[in-house]
């Protein structure tokens, strides 16, 4: 029985150096020394002991009812004077940092991937992939890019062996598609392009597209401008202005190159902009008939559009990051801004 | 193109300002990337796209400005009558090659003076960058860039025996070329030969010895047309590229070659006062055919999706030269002319309309029908590591998937074959297709440590590159460096292994790659009997101040094995009973097969074997370990009894003792 008493001093410290406010001492006092307190709980226990322990556990039990009671008023007379502190052995710093768990992040590159993922997996596209290393077929001839064509020097390439290439574009995947898929088809496609650039701020001979293909029946070019400005308005902002451009692509006809007003300046004009006002992030186009043909679509029946874009371009659009290098540079204080 | 606006202002009319010119031409697919004032003129810098060469001289620009704008085009005028043949008598001509040079004209001016060209000449070509050499050579850039037809003045006297023969070259014939670069020729190669060797690159570059200088009196001008794919393949294997072959190239208005012949030999006739030779040599095999093509109305309305009126298509086709051969009911029937090489499909008619039409009229509709997505397993696996690794405080990186030829790169975990490499590499440090992704992801390390950064956990989800068939194998692997030792790396592979709902056990096996690895600490991982990667503790060869684990997945076997199907299970009914075990074995019995012991014990109520600690120590004999684990049990039907629980336990102990001489540890 005296280790009983023994706990319940023990417990006692504990709750009193867990005391803050006033309120808290008065609960205090009710869970000890209360009708149905603690106390009053070991009192009923005083019958059914022998006869001869009775006295002494009452007057050990009065006892140390006694010095609860002072120490439960001194606490709260101290809280009412307003003397929290001194009574508090160690003070609870609530200013002190938290304790850090150190989190990593996603790279740029795959933030930007996944935000367009997102966009347009909304608009019903799903992601599709195809081999880096990919056949001269795929990366050129199916996108009506013929051999000693001047249109091939856009596209200087890494060769691997004379009819196997390190893609240059991520358009490669349109065809690997639709080659395997009848319409209606609605695809992304982002991955790893290469070609011969020396590298510098602006250039790198690794860099990331998102491709994009669209064919079904009754497609028009109205429906290229319907898609791609919701891309840009829900991507880069409502107030964005989206503007398409007449421009080439072999594998695309009527082509465009779409700009957005300039984020940074606001189409006043700034060098992000070249003092134009208007970034260009995009290329489309309708797919050109010629391309049905290698995959034997009938493109009387059906209709589609495409459209591609640079990953690192709209990353450092968006970001403001001048130099492309610090992508694979890797450092972390660069990855840790994202 | 660099184009003068003044000079544009001549052939055609407008009220644009530069900069409202300049918006113009990038509306219809002309952009002009800049504009710069020179003295009394303006510089526009225009973007030609390689379908429109046509546009890379100023009337071909007037053009697209005379459609656009609505102006009226007034091209240079040539009142040229050749009277005889004359020429004839001062040089002979012969193409042996007519597919690669289907028309070749030559025009003879005597006795020029040969001096600096007049200023209004050298103003227009400073304007456009170009340096002024003398009137004659002048004459020629002036017209190639008036016109886009690139011509070519030679010395006549210095032609011997008086002829011309556009040939293939002869196997190892030399020429100095105007630039001074002397080129070994290829018998594939068209040149302008005389009597004698070759005087010219044929399309690309005329040769020093025949080149107009002071002296020059006599002037043949060459004005033609060459095979574009051999001029550019030509032009490629010497490393000689020019205003000229930038042209041919990209190919030429075949009709228009007199019209430029005779404009250039007019303005050297003015320029430096010389005569005309009466007459032109004209060899041309085969006649143009001009191109006819169908403009369906309702095909127009259907790939832009807007109704343009039939009279604006017509109006905007015959603004751009296209000749209207018939425009009743639903057609448009034109005749293309020479200079538009580019159009020859009804899709193009319908291009050409659409971009004069203006692209910003074209409207932007939202009503191609809904369609649902769902996210590829590869997708959900992917974003599922990244989240889990970041949360564990990984960095992602992106590293190059072409890396250099060094021993560390030419790991590889994944295949005994070669790797492969590129054939025309920039450089060698990027020369070849990487094997293994830790190679790059150690330099991450490495640098952000020189940065100041130490303690750095970093990983990549990419691509290696394995020699295949036709094309490689190209694997995803996933790979990390993490922070800590051996086995707190384990448990960071075997929770996401959980995460990804892979509940089968991995083996793990001792694996060697010391260059990588340590030479102890190091596994190879087996999934359902495949090699599903490599963890080990970073190799001391790689100097890292503190302790590292280098990981290795393959991402597709992890793809493949990932589950993301789930099904409640009732909660257990009866509560578990724990007991903790310390069992003493030899050193080389692994937790391994202490464990496949205890399963195979068949105790239906374990539900699980927790490892918690290994000892060796005084109370241990030597060679031997203290391995201590607690067992969980639990049945489904009842609630286990202690003398339930200390049967099993018993069976348990004897099946260790018996298979690995295990003894229980007194505590």
């Amino acid at each position: 029985m005296l280790n009983k008493l023994e706990e319940i001093k023990k417990n006692l410290q504990s709750d009193i150096k867990a005391v803050i406010t006033l309120k808290d001492a008065e609960q205090l006092k009710v869970k000890y020394l209360g009708r149905k307190g603690i106390i009053g709980d070991v009192m009923k226990i005083i019958p059914a002991l022998p006869e001869e322990q009775r006295a002494p556990f009452g007057q050990q039990i009065n006892s140390l009812k006694a010095s609860i009671t002072h120490e439960i008023e001194d606490i709260i007379k101290k809280l009412s004077a307003g003397e929290i502190q001194k009574f508090k052995s160690e003070m609870f710093d609530v200013t002190l940092p938290g304790k850090h768990t150190s989190i990593g992040k996603r790279h740029p590159l795959t933030q930007t991937i996944s935000d367009i993922r997102e966009v347009f997996a909304r608009l019903g596209f799903d992601v599709a992939y195809g081999p880096e290393v990919e056949l001269e077929y795929y990366n050129f001839e199916a996108l009506n890019i013929p051999t000693d064509h001047p249109s091939r020097t856009d596209f200087d390439t890494f060769y691997i062996k004379n009819d196997v290439l390190l893609r240059s574009q991520t358009s490669t995947v349109q065809i690997r598609i639709m080659e395997k898929q009848k319409p209606p088809i609605r695809i992304i496609a982002p991955g790893r392009v290469y070609r011969p650039d020396t590298v510098d701020a602006r250039h790198s001979f690794m860099f990331h597209q998102v491709e994009g293909l669209l064919v079904d029946e009754g497609i028009s070019f109205a429906d290229l401008k319907g898609v791609l400005n919701q891309f840009i308005k829900t991507y880069f902002g409502q107030d964005v202005q989206m503007r398409f451009r007449p421009s080439f692509f072999p594998f695309t006809e009527p082509s465009a190159e779409v700009d957005i007003s300039c984020s940074l300046c606001g189409g006043k004009g700034c060098s992000v902009c070249s003092y134009s006002g208007w970034v260009e992030i995009l290329g489309a186009g309708m797919v050109d008939p010629n391309v049905f043909r290698y995959v034997h679509y009938d493109a009387e029946r059906y209709a589609g559009f495409a459209f591609g874009m640079g990953v690192e371009r709209i990353t450092m659009l968006k970001y403001g990051i001048s130099d492309i290098r610090l992508f694979y540079e890797n450092d972390i204080r660069f990855l840790s801004q994202f | 193109m660099k184009i003068s606006y003044n000079w544009l202002k001549e052939y055609v009319h407008f009220y644009l300002s530069p900069q409202e010119l300049a918006d113009r031409l990038t509306s219809v697919g002309l952009v002009v990337a800049g504009i710069q004032s020179v003295e009394d003129d303006f510089c526009l810098e225009v973007e030609v796209t390689s379908n429109r060469p046509d546009c890379l001289g100023i009337i071909g620009i007037a053009r697209e400005v005379a459609a656009a704008a609505g102006g009226t085009l007034h091209l240079p005028e040539i009142h040229f009558q050749d009277t005889n043949s004359e020429i004839k008598n001062f040089i002979d001509i012969a193409v042996e090659e007519p597919m690669l040079c289907p028309h070749y004209t030559a025009r003879i001016v005597r006795h020029v003076m040969v001096e600096p060209s007049p200023e209004w000449m050298q103003k227009r070509l400073k304007c456009m960058g170009l340096r002024p050499v003398n009137n004659i050579v002048d004459v020629t850039n002036y017209v190639m860039i008036e016109t886009g037809q690139p011509i070519h003045a030679f010395d006549l006297d210095k032609i011997s025996d008086q002829r011309i023969i556009v040939r293939k070259a002869s196997n190892g014939e030399e020429i100095v070329v105007i630039n001074g670069a002397r080129r070994v020729l290829f018998p594939d190669m068209l040149v302008i030969a005389d009597g004698k060797r070759p005087i010219a690159i044929a399309g690309i570059m005329g040769g020093k010895e025949t080149e107009v200088s002071e002296s020059t009196r006599n002037i043949l001008l060459e004005c033609a047309q060459f095979d574009p794919g051999r001029v550019r393949r030509t032009s490629k294997v010497l490393g000689i590229a020019s205003d000229s072959s930038y042209r041919f190239e990209r190919g030429i208005d075949p009709e228009a070659i007199n019209y430029v012949s005779q404009r250039a030999i007019k303005l050297m006739k003015e320029c430096a006062d010389g005569e005309i030779i009466d007459g032109i040599i004209d060899v041309r095999s085969g006649r143009f055919m001009p191109r006819r093509v169908t403009l369906r109305i309702e095909q127009l309305h259907k790939v832009m999706g807007v109704e343009i009126e039939k009279a604006e298509a017509v109006d905007i086709l015959k603004r751009l030269q296209f000749h209207i051969l018939s425009d009743g009911g639903t057609f448009v029937h034109v005749e293309v002319p020479s200079f538009r090489g580019d159009i020859y499909r009804e899709i193009d008619l319908i291009e050409e309309v659409a971009r004069i039409y203006g692209y910003h009229n074209i409207p932007t509709r939202t009503s191609i029908c809904i369609r649902g997505s769902t996210k590829s397993k590869c997708e959900i696996v992917e974003d599922s590591i990244l989240q889990f690794l970041n949360g564990l405080g990984f960095y992602e990186v992106k590293t190059f998937s072409i890396v250099d030829t060094s021993a560390l790169q030419a790991i590889n975990l994944w295949s005994d074959k070669e790797s492969i490499d590129i054939a025309n590499p920039l450089r060698q440090e990027e020369s070849r297709l990487r094997t293994c992704l830790l190679p790059n992801l150690i330099r991450s390390k490495i640098y952000n440590m020189h940065h100041g950064v130490e303690r750095v956990k970093i990983f990549e989800i990419s691509k290696v590159y394995l020699a295949g068939d036709k094309l490689p194998q190209e694997k995803t692997c996933l790979s990390f460096i993490a922070d800590g030792d051996f086995y707190s790396t384990k448990g960071i592979v075997e929770s996401l292994l959980l995460s990804l709902g892979i509940f089968s056990k991995c083996e793990w096996k001792l694996f060697h790659e010391p260059k990588l690895f340590h030479e102890e600490r190091t596994a190879v991982i087996f999934l359902d009997n495949k090699v599903l990667g490599y963890l080990g503790e970073a190799s001391k060869e790689l100097r890292f101040k503190t302790l590292s684990c280098l990981l290795e997945l393959d991402m597709d076997l992890l793809i493949e094995k990932s589950n993301f199907s789930k099904k409640y299970q009732n909660l257990p009914q009866y509560p578990p009973v724990l007991r903790d075990l310390a069992i003493i074995v030899d050193e080389e019995v692994t937790w391994a097969s202490i464990e496949r012991c205890i399963i195979d014990t068949k105790v239906l109520s374990l539900k699980e074997i927790n490892f918690f600690d290994i000892y060796r120590g005084k109370q241990i004999p030597t060679g031997k370990k203290s391995v201590a684990f607690n067992l969980f049990f639990q049945a489904d039907d009842r609630t286990l009894r202690s003398e339930d629980v200390d049967i099993f336990q018993r069976d348990i102990m004897d099946n260790l003792q018996k298979t690995l001489g295990a003894e229980l540890r007194k505590l």
